[in-house]
């Protein structure tokens, strides 16, 4: 039996399932969107792909859509030209609740149900109508709540994995609940009427216009935390979580996927954080945290650019700390750098209680015994250096992130930027190469400006062809490098902002040590930055001290 | 000029740092005395069209920075008869947007839309307005008026703008489909905004005055339609940046005497123009006119002018007016070539470009609009269809940051060079 798909919530699901239909959301994650690019156009977002990519693969036949935004209309267009779908409908949803709209909703539900009827050769059947209505998932006890823009199956148990509650998916069709009509009416034409009411009357969708009715998805007392998915170039969401950053009431994630297969893997390290965040009890394995134990104590930081261990011996001391290029691999990477500080202290493994790892290339590691994501490492190590800060800044090679926590060192909230070279190490390692200068005569040359030079483009290729053509003007190089150094911290300073980063201020990770870069970010946030001489070695002191708390 | 320009736009943006009231009144200065040297200024090289409707965008913008408490924001395609009649300013967004990317003083407030959690991926003329009003910048209008047409943003914009602002808010929804019960639809909310100022400023709407002006928008959109087909064969010279305030003259100042005077002007300079000459293209979407190597293409130029631009003929109306003000409004909005499948717009611009015997079209992907840019690849495959070339071009209408110029300066010129030749782009 041929299977109709649908993506918005106010589809009349239950009208179309009355008519002989079966009915099934589209939440294909695709691992690619090779097929769309070729019709569409790579800025459409990645839920309206991956729409595409599900109906040029031949795998979508049937599908009713709903003028929800502008990227599904374009999906539209381009279906509609194409003309290869055997049912294809686009539903006019109007902004607006109240009897004029659910008049029009009406005669789009009338015009709906003889398109269809006619394409399946059925008749509207009123006890089928009835008996497609689902009542309302009723759950109890402590859970997390997904907002925001939709949340795909793979992607919602990548999160539930992850999470140390019951996960519900509150986003966008996910969130569908429509009663059925009262009475024993059998009319098509009428029943129309209230089921036109009651598909507008569910919790509305950041495309209507009146959204007060969402603030019903948070007012359980149940609601321990909230991920908040954004899909790129999906902008309707990332509305609401401006303002839920501001006044959420309960500890807020905010997670952006690009509607990928791939991006699900992506997003791991902040779901395992914000786990981390929410039951730090749980986040060891341990008998406790703060029990002093025998041995020496290793942190194992593999990040893209470099691996970094600390060894601590038991009163916390720093006997061993070594960083080394990853190279190919995170495991060969880690193995070396462990040897090399082992040696450096004159230990042997034996003599290591524990190990903990962290960053990027955690998981690969066999050494461990524990892995824990680099934001709670990063947290952990900063607040043993300085108990007093509050906000700590790591721009590493090729991430940067902002994390704030509290006066007992637990993670309150972060944000990442690692979709792009924009803002970290890479983005300077490569301008650096453009105008050919080392790390640390570029880290110097910045300081000595005469030209305030705004490097518009933050954009790794497009700031590259700025800088070549300041070089060809025969712009003073310290300009140029001041001007790029102001372009880092301005991101920097902007995630910083988003997050409601609070002095006392720390930096960390291997862009701390380019002082025009800590300068410019300092004068930008107008309150002095902690830079510890460890700030390279932050996620793995922070992985060590861990290591330190496990039995 | 243009150091001056940004080293103006670098000013305003860091006075507004520490005294966004003071970086207000420099603005308004600043566009003053823009207006006053587009006037005075004999060495201009606009046409007396262009310098027009140039000068009155200039004062319209101006007005909503000195006189806030007798301005109402419209979204750009809100039919503005109304607040004419009333007198009140209509205060523009989107206007704003592109006026403080040309003063190139807008990177302080995207960036403060950013850090605000407000996604990259966003329209930047609306991310430009809304930094600048959650900045300090812009004032307070008395209340906020929007279409859901013709963009996602609308919606988003106006309602966070209503928030900020702490104004009332009306919205008028237009439906997708291009149906009388439709336009019924909008011409009843048109009524009901109108009930809706008069309660806010507790004025009563002279009806008549309200016919009158819409009238006048009927003449000022035949007149420009008249001027479209007498461009055909003829050279008019002139900027890009002066398709944005036709746009504007088309839209937000509807209905006005200076509109009508505006769009007569357009026909008498067409009448008396020289027989065509070089390149002729239709711009689809907005002009990114920021991308100084994009305008040395086609500003005051022989070889190649934009003789047309869907932000300006996109609500063109043919055929007698509805009676009832309210209707004709509200089909002018329903029928907008924005409204609907893309398909409509597309057909539009090729109807336009055989119109005004335009040689190729560009289609300009805007950075964030979905709409426009969704529908690229079959606007592509349509123009061609239609034998007309069209050249498909990615960029940001305002934001400095996202570059490009040369790249999108390569494209132009390579375009041209091909409907020189008399070939079929391929990008």
């Amino acid at each position: 039996m041929s299977t109709t798909y649908y993506i918005c919530k106010y589809t009349p699901v239950e009208l179309l399932e009355a008519l002989g239909g079966t009915c099934e959301v589209l939440d294909e994650m695709p691992d690619n969107f090779s097929l769309s690019d070729q019709v569409g156009h790579p800025n459409l977002c990645g839920f309206g792909k991956s729409v595409l990519e599900a109906c040029l693969s031949g795998h979508v036949k049937e599908l009713v859509l709903v003028n929800c935004c502008d990227t599904i209309r374009s999906v539209y267009d381009i279906l509609a030209a194409r003309g290869e779908m055997d049912f294809l409908f686009l539903l006019d949803m109007l902004h607006t609740g109240g009897p004029r709209a659910a008049a029009r909703t009406r005669a789009e539900l009338l015009r709906l149900a003889e398109a269809y009827a006619a394409y399946k050769g059925t008749l509207f059947d009123p006890d089928r109508f009835r008996a497609a209505f689902r009542p309302a998932a009723e759950q109890e006890g402590p859970y997390l709540s997904v907002m925001g823009g939709r949340v795909g199956d793979r992607l919602f148990h990548a999160m539930a994995e992850a999470m140390p509650l019951p996960l519900r998916n509150h986003t966008c069709v996910h969130d569908r609940f429509v009663p059925p009509p009262e009475g024993e009416e059998s009319d098509l034409e009428r029943l129309m009427e209230p089921y036109a009411r009651a598909l507008l009357e569910q919790v509305p969708c950041m495309r209507m216009t009146d959204v007060t009715g969402r603030e019903s998805l948070r007012r359980s007392p149940d609601l321990k935390g909230i991920v908040y998915h954004t899909v790129k170039f999906c902008d309707y969401y990332g509305f609401e979580y401006s303002g839920l950053r501001r006044d959420c009431g309960v500890p807020l994630l905010k997670l952006e996927s690009d509607y990928t297969a791939q991006s699900s893997g992506q997003l791991r390290t902040r779901l395992e954080a914000f786990a981390e965040s929410l039951s730090p009890e749980t986040t060891l394995t341990g008998k406790g945290r703060g029990q002093m134990k025998k041995g020496y104590f290793a942190g194992i930081d593999s990040g893209s650019t470099s691996t970094d261990v600390a060894i601590l011996d038991q009163d916390r001391r720093l006997v061993a700390q070594v960083i080394l290029p990853t190279g190919a691999g995170a495991a060969v990477g880690a193995e070396r750098a462990m040897e090399s500080a082992l040696t450096q202290a004159g230990l042997k493994a034996e003599d290591i209680t524990a190990t903990v790892t962290t960053g990027y290339g955690r998981s690969a590691i066999q050494l461990g015994d524990k892995s824990i994501t680099e934001i709670t490492c990063h947290a952990k190590g900063a607040f043993f250096l300085d108990p007093t800060v509050r906000t700590i800044i790591d721009i590493g090679g090729q991430d940067s992130k902002v994390i704030r926590i509290d006066e007992t060192g637990n993670v309150v909230n972060f944000v990442m930027n690692d979709k792009c070279a924009a803002g970290t190490g890479r983005f300077l390692e490569l301008m650096a190469r453009t105008l050919e200068l080392s790390l640390d005569e570029m880290s110097a040359a910045g300081l000595d400006w005469k030209e305030d030079i705004a490097i518009s483009s933050m954009c790794t290729v497009f700031a590259e062809s700025e800088v070549v053509s300041l070089i060809a003007q025969n712009r003073r190089t310290a300009d140029i490098v001041h001007g790029l150094n102001e372009a880092v911290a301005a991101k920097t300073c902007a995630l910083c902002k988003r997050l409601g980063g609070e002095p006392i201020y720390m930096m960390t990770g291997g862009v701390s040590k380019n002082k025009g870069v800590a300068e410019a970010i300092q004068r930008r946030l107008g309150a002095p930055l902690r830079i510890s001489n460890e700030a390279q070695l932050n996620g793995a002191l922070g992985a060590a001290l861990f290591a330190m708390e496990l039995a | 000029m243009q150091d001056l320009i940004s080293s103006f736009g670098a000013w305003v943006q860091a006075v507004c740092e520490k005294d966004p009231v003071r970086a207000r009144r420099w603005l308004a200065r600043g566009y003053r005395a823009k207006e006053l040297q587009l006037r005075f200024d004999p060495r201009q090289k606009d046409r007396p069209a262009d310098r027009m409707v140039a000068e009155q965008t200039m004062r319209a913008m101006t007005l909503p920075l000195v006189h806030p408490e007798r301005s109402a924001m419209a979204s750009l395609f809100l039919p503005c008869e109304p607040l004419q009649v009333m007198g009140l300013y209509p205060y523009s967004c989107e206007g704003f947007g592109c006026f403080l990317s040309g003063t190139q003083a807008e990177q302080s407030f995207l960036q403060h839309a950013e850090s605000q959690g407000l996604p990259d991926t966003f329209c930047s003329y609306h991310r430009v307005f809304i930094g600048a009003a959650e900045k300090g910048l812009m004032p307070k209008p008395r209340f906020i008026l929007n279409t859901t047409l013709a963009c996602d943003a609308n919606l988003l914009t106006f309602r966070r703008l209503a928030e900020h602002f702490q104004v009332p808010q009306f919205v008028v929804d237009v439906p997708y489909e291009t149906v009388e019960p439709a336009v019924d639809y909008v011409a009843d909310q048109l009524r009901e905004m109108v009930r809706f100022m008069e309660q806010e400023t507790g004025r009563q709407m002279d009806e008549g005055a309200l016919r009158a002006a819409v009238a006048r928008s009927q003449r000022s959109m035949e007149q420009f339609d008249r001027y479209m087909t007498l461009r055909a064969d003829k050279l008019l010279e002139g900027e890009i940046t002066g398709e944005m305030f036709t746009a504007f003259a088309l839209h937000t100042l509807l209905g006005t005497p200076e509109t009508e005077a505006y769009t007569r002007q357009c026909v008498a300079e067409a009448e008396k123009a020289l027989p065509a000459a070089g390149v002729r293209l239709v711009w689809m979407h907005t002009v990114p006119f920021w991308v100084e190597p994009l305008r040395k293409v086609t500003d005051f130029s022989r070889e190649v002018q934009v003789v047309a631009c869907d932000m300006c003929f996109e609500g063109l109306l043919r055929g007698p007016m509805d009676e009832d003000p309210y209707r004709a409004m509200a089909r002018r909005v329903v029928c907008s070539a924005f409204n609907g499948p893309v398909e409509r717009r597309i057909q539009r611009g090729i109807d336009a470009a055989r119109q005004v015997k335009a040689d190729g079209v560009v289609w300009f992907c805007h950075w964030g609009c979905k709409h426009t840019l969704g529908g690229a690849q079959l606007a592509k495959e349509r123009f061609e269809a239609a034998g007309i070339p069209c050249l498909v071009l990615d960029g940001d209408g305002c934001d400095h940051s996202h570059g490009g110029e040369g790249q999108m300066a390569t494209r132009m010129e390579a375009f041209v060079e091909m409907l020189k030749a008399g070939g079929r782009s391929e990008a």
